[in-house]
């Protein structure tokens, strides 16, 4: 007889969203415990008074001593313990964070689950890790579930003004690859508004990337290479290899306007960064390029 | 600006001197607690006791401070606030504190701040310093990587040889294995181990993309030098044209002679 498959929801957000709540937890109950040994001595002290009188032993400051280093030091081991659980969930957070950077997603996703599955200690790291659960959730395509991630954070949880940027920044991304166009150009017009005076050159740069893309995907393409000659210096210094991105948006704006040497460069340069599979996987409008323009040649040892 | 010399001379009288009064006033406790019973004194050692308890949590105050002024020189010395670090370090470092932590931390951003400061024979001397003392592991990781690229700017490359092993040795995290990543192929162009520079060849370009821009890169900067002189052409060509796109080639070379050539070369 076989048993039937476990139903088992993968990256339920509803459920992880619920689960993952702080649950005030009291540690007060091993001070109190050891409040009881000490009240316990104390009793037993006083009793031993009524019974033998002043002469009996220990002295009274030395009792007093020991009560006082029974609490002080329930408190300090209650202190190490709560300290570890920290330390404990931070370096689960840390270790989520490495699998997204190396682009391990199905470890990530494992998790991620996992993480979200019990309350989390701490308000900031449970948003930690429903980014990173919004993350995953754009790299499977469920578009839709991570703008409800992203929600959630911006509607639940209190951030720094750059990582609120960081999180609106992912949510519009979302929202543009789950072509919901409208909310986009809002959620946009938004970050562009709530920017900061002296906001670093890395967010101007993501802030970038998103309109470049958003430009292309709505038919404008010449507003996308005017943003792209504007910010190119910043998109060069703070995107690392996702510059490959900009420059396969640039050659898909370059293709519109049917331009085809400077679409063509552009391409090389896109792939020369990135592999074109991933680009088309990332932005599904560069496929249209697929057949138009050659990729740049990659040498035998990186095949 | 504060002597390193004295520095290092400063810190390790102070954790002497906290060691002493750390080990002093537990002992003196501990004698309290059980001496009173053993002498018979009812009561009279509890007066010491308090005020040994008093001078602890004084100077666990005042360690605190020293850690609180501290704490900012880091991003400090990252908005290039030199100057401003180095008063918050010189205080911190000033304050005696009962702990080590607050004293090593001090130290670290010290070298840190020297790092910076491309003063790479000044910032060796307080790595080697904090390292002959026991920290935490992170602590100790970060100094050694920092250690290994002052002494491969100063072309100490025996004393970087050694640092290098002692970090291969070690359980590092990603970015730590990037940071070592990058010093290892500085340290290959300066040996000519140009096979080895480019062993492992796809993994070294993963790691490479997970960069930021500039040491991106300087990273595919060193490997196509080592194309180059493996006779590996396309593959030179093909990492100078990413190098490139990412970064100004001034900035890549900066300090580097050798990715002068690479960048010289017209193809």
């Amino acid at each position: 007889m076989t048993l039937p498959a476990p139903e088992f929801p993968f990256l339920d957000v509803p459920t992880l969203l619920e689960t993952s709540q702080p649950v005030p937890r009291w540690g007060g109950w091993r001070l109190a415990g050891a409040g009881m040994v000490g009240a316990g001595v104390l009793v037993w002290f006083l009793i031993s008074q009524a019974i033998g009188g002043d002469a009996a032993e220990p002295s009274f400051s030395t009792l007093i001593s020991v009560v006082l280093g029974t609490i002080a030091g329930a408190w300090v081991f209650n202190g190490a313990l709560t300290s570890r659980e920290f330390r404990t969930q931070q370096r689960q957070i840390d270790a989520i964070q490495e699998l997204i950077q190396l682009h391990r997603w199905p470890e990530a996703a494992i998790q991620v689950q996992d993480f979200l599955s019990r309350p989390a200690r701490t308000a900031g790291a449970r948003g930690q890790a429903m980014l990173f659960l919004a993350m995953v959730l754009a790299r499977y395509h469920r578009f839709e579930e991570a703008i409800t991630v992203y929600d959630h954070i911006l509607d639940e949880l209190e951030m720094d003004d750059a990582a609120d940027h960081t999180v609106k920044l992912g949510r519009a991304m979302a929202m543009l690859r789950a072509d919901n166009l409208l909310d986009a150009d809002r959620a946009i017009a938004e970050l562009r508004r709530d920017m900061r005076t002296g906001a670093g050159g890395g967010e101007l740069a993501a802030l970038a990337l998103v309109e470049i893309y958003r430009d292309v995907k709505t038919g404008h393409p010449v507003e996308a290479l005017e943003m792209f000659d504007l910010r190119l210096a910043d998109l060069r210094r703070y995107l690392g290899h996702r510059l490959g991105d900009v420059w396969a948006l640039a050659a898909r704006a370059y293709d519109l306007l049917q331009r085809k040497p400077e679409a063509q460069a552009a391409f090389e340069n896109a792939t020369v960064l990135l592999p074109l599979p991933e680009l088309i996987r990332r932005y599904p409008e560069i496929a249209a390029l697929k057949d138009k323009l050659s990729p740049a040649p990659a040498p035998a040892e990186v095949l | 600006m504060l002597p390193v010399e004295t520095a290092i001379s400063r810190f390790r009288r102070d954790l002497a001197v906290s060691r002493f009064l750390r080990v002093a006033l537990m002992g003196s406790a501990v004698m309290c607690l059980i001496g009173g019973p053993l002498l018979g004194t009812h009561g009279d050692e509890a007066i010491p006791l308090a005020a040994i308890v008093a001078i602890w949590v004084l100077l666990s105050y005042r360690s605190m401070s020293a850690a609180r002024v501290a704490a900012d020189s880091p991003s400090l010395i990252a908005a290039g606030e030199f100057e401003l670090a180095e008063n918050h370090i010189a205080a911190a470092l000033r304050t005696f504190s009962l702990f080590r932590s607050a004293k090593l931390i001090g130290m670290h951003h010290l070298a840190l701040l020297r790092h910076a400061q491309r003063r790479w024979r000044e910032s060796t001397l307080l790595c080697q310093a904090l390292l002959a003392q026991r920290s935490a592991p992170a602590l100790a990781r970060s100094t050694l990587l920092m250690m290994t690229d002052s002494m491969l700017q100063m072309n100490d490359l025996a004393g970087a040889y050694a640092a290098l092993g002692r970090l291969c040795r070690q359980k590092l995290n990603l970015h730590e294995a990037l940071a070592l990543q990058q010093l290892q192929l500085d340290y290959g162009w300066r040996v000519g181990a140009w096979e080895q520079m480019l062993s492992g060849l796809g993994a070294k370009l993963q790691m490479s993309e997970l960069m930021p821009s500039v040491n991106a890169a300087r990273s595919q900067a060193y490997m196509a030098v080592a194309a180059l002189k493996t006779g590996r052409r396309d593959l030179a060509i093909w990492l100078r044209r990413r190098a490139e796109l990412m970064a100004d080639s001034q900035e890549i070379t900066a300090d580097r002679p050798i990715l002068r050539e690479l960048f010289a070369l017209a193809w």
